[in-house]
């Protein structure tokens, strides 16, 4: 069991770590003209992020191991973090005047 | 200290409020805590309505308002600031019992009692921050309306900046408090109480943009560092209210760990809830 | 720190042992339940900073993309993959602690405690940088919402290398060695990279 547990964690800093890097494409996307608010983007940083503390929460911190009340605190503070930060982004951006 | 009483006291008698209270000021031991834990909670509630109702300095006015805005401002609260001032100086001197009701939580702890008298002196220190040092500032301004703007300018900042600003002795002391805790093996609160006395030493850091800052987030009035933080401030001091609440019904005057509560009270400590409902 | 979640969690003999439907049966809560409470109310409070600071930039989108073009995206990468192997040493300690191997788990929470410190180096050769720039605290909103958010995250590494250094204390002598204590240090640890994720994520990628 432990090893499997060990190469468990392993693979979830490799795919975590591989994410991150992998958002430096960023960057070349926007190639070299000024960047510009880009809503899918936004929204694929912010989806992509929650995702990533979701693993954070089930591998490391075993809430996969733990009751259901704590599975479900956890993933509701992810839906409602969530609903936040995007709901505020698309209102906002609605409303903005530059 | 008395030995651990349990069970055998006389009972409170039935009737009206005033017999009860009658009854529990001669002849309930825990008499001196429950008046500490009444001053807290009716303090806090006078505080709040004094601030926010009376002399409507919370939520906080913008740092950015101009010398005609301030004059203003000081103008349209001229009564709520002289007489809500008035009370919150002639009350200020209850947080001494409140300080030491605190106090009395940590010298209930197994730790050493230099939590204690160290959270005491630090305490001490709060209510010039806390309220007097706003207190003296806006009631100067509202004194004399047609002080030079300049002069009303600089109280109006006075007040504002020593109010919400950082204060060092409330961060201090929360951190001393939170090691208390953390340290206890008589259970005398919850550890994430611990933790919270965490919570509330930050607000004193994430506020410290305020001096900086006139307008946005991190302004004395900000959404940062005003709003979200007072969250934290309102959650802490139910937090606390309701805990030593608690821990007055469990106490039992003894040294080693308080016991639990126990749904069938002794008929003093049912008396008592019944009285403090 | 004594706790009552060191009844319910599966003892680390048995814990090789147990066999799948028992595993399913043995839920534990890592760590004290009361570390768990403070996590995610800190994470509430780090919501509402988050929310704050998506809300102001929905007002001025172009000066927060201007600003935000002067960071180096490849060291907020650099940062997070580091945070991110702190985590993974943190959780590689409590499963050895666990399995009763504490030598081990000493050496990965210094491993931890490693990770964390070149995180804070680059952080501070990071803003440094930026501030010979002239790119500091009131140089914008952005800036502003920048350093606050990431030196209250400083902070809370900060406090973490204090449970950290309990974890250690914890693991080095068999008097101590509290699993429930050691998980309560590795709780707080991971709280501060996954709130640093998200803060990688409105700072450095958002757009």
């Amino acid at each position: 069991m432990s090893s499997t547990s060990a190469r468990r964690l392993t693979l979830a800093w490799l795919a975590l770590s591989a994410i991150a890097i992998a958002q430096l494409g960023v960057v070349s996307l926007e190639g070299r003209r000024a960047p510009t608010p880009d809503v899918a983007i936004t929204s694929m940083a912010i989806g992509i992020a929650l995702v990533k503390v979701r693993i954070i929460f089930r591998e490391f911190m075993e809430v996969k191991h733990s009751p259901r009340w704590l599975r479900r605190l956890t993933d509701l503070w992810l839906v409602f973090t969530g609903a936040m930060l995007l709901g505020c982004y698309f209102v906002g951006t609605a409303f903005s005047t530059g | 200290m008395s030995a651990p009483s349990t069970g055998a006291l006389p009972e409170p008698p039935s009737g009206s409020l005033l017999r009860k209270i009658a009854w529990h000021w001669r002849c309930d031991e825990k008499r001196e805590l429950w008046i500490g834990w009444w001053t807290l909670v009716v303090f806090y509630n006078l505080y709040g309505l004094l601030f926010f109702v009376i002399t409507r300095t919370q939520p906080p006015p913008q740092p950015s308002l101009d010398p005609s805005g301030i004059v203003r401002w000081f103008a349209d609260r001229h009564h709520g600031l002289i007489y809500g001032f008035a009370i919150v100086f002639i009350v200020g001197g209850a947080t001494a019992i409140m300080n030491a009701t605190l106090a009395y939580t940590m010298r209930r702890m197994s730790v050493s009692r230099a939590f204690a008298y160290s959270y005491l002196v630090i305490y001490a220190l709060a209510a010039l921050p806390g309220m007097l040092l706003m207190g003296i500032a806006c009631t100067v301004g509202a004194m004399r309306p047609d002080r030079d703007p300049a002069l009303l300018c600089w109280l109006y900042d006075f007040a504002f900046l020593s109010f919400e600003g950082t204060m060092g002795v409330f961060l201090i002391g929360s951190l001393v408090w939170m090691a208390a805790v953390l340290l206890d093996e008589n259970g005398v609160f919850p550890k994430w109480f611990g933790y919270l006395n965490l919570c509330n030493a930050l607000t004193e850091v994430v506020v410290a943009p305020a001096w900086i800052f006139k307008e946005g987030a991190f302004a004395w009035n900000g959404a940062i560092a005003w709003w979200i933080n007072m969250v934290v401030f309102v959650v802490y001091t139910i937090a606390f209210l309701t805990l030593i609440r608690k821990l007055i019904l469990r106490e039992d005057f003894g040294t080693g760990p308080l016991p639990e509560l126990q749904t069938d009270r002794a008929p003093a400590a049912r008396g008592l809830t019944q009285g403090a409902r | 720190m004594t706790s009552s979640a060191d009844a319910a969690r599966p003892q680390a003999g048995e814990g090789r042992a147990l066999s799948q439907e028992t595993r399913e049966a043995g839920r534990f809560v890592p760590g004290q339940p009361d570390m768990w409470a403070f996590v995610l109310f800190e994470s509430m409070v780090f919501a509402g900073y988050f929310t704050v600071y998506v809300i102001r930039r929905t007002r001025s989108p172009e000066l927060f993309l201007r600003s935000q073009a002067k960071l180096s995206l490849a060291v907020g990468v650099f940062n997070t993959v580091v945070l991110l192997a702190s985590s993974w040493s943190a959780a590689r300690c409590v499963q050895l602690a666990r399995a009763r191997s504490y030598s081990s788990a000493h050496t990965h929470a210094l491993l931890t405690m490693f990770f964390g410190s070149v995180f804070l180096v680059s952080k501070v050769l990071e803003w440094s940088r930026e501030i010979h720039q002239g790119l500091g605290f009131t140089a914008s909103e952005f800036f502003s919402f920048y350093y606050f958010l990431t030196g209250i995250h400083f902070l809370h590494l900060l406090i973490g290398f204090v449970a950290l250094g309990i974890v250690v204390h914890q693991l080095r002598s068999p008097e101590r060695r509290s699993q429930a204590i050691i998980e309560t240090g590795a709780t707080y640890w991971h709280t501060i990279d996954y709130l640093w994720v998200l803060i990688f994520a409105l700072l450095y990628v958002m757009r």
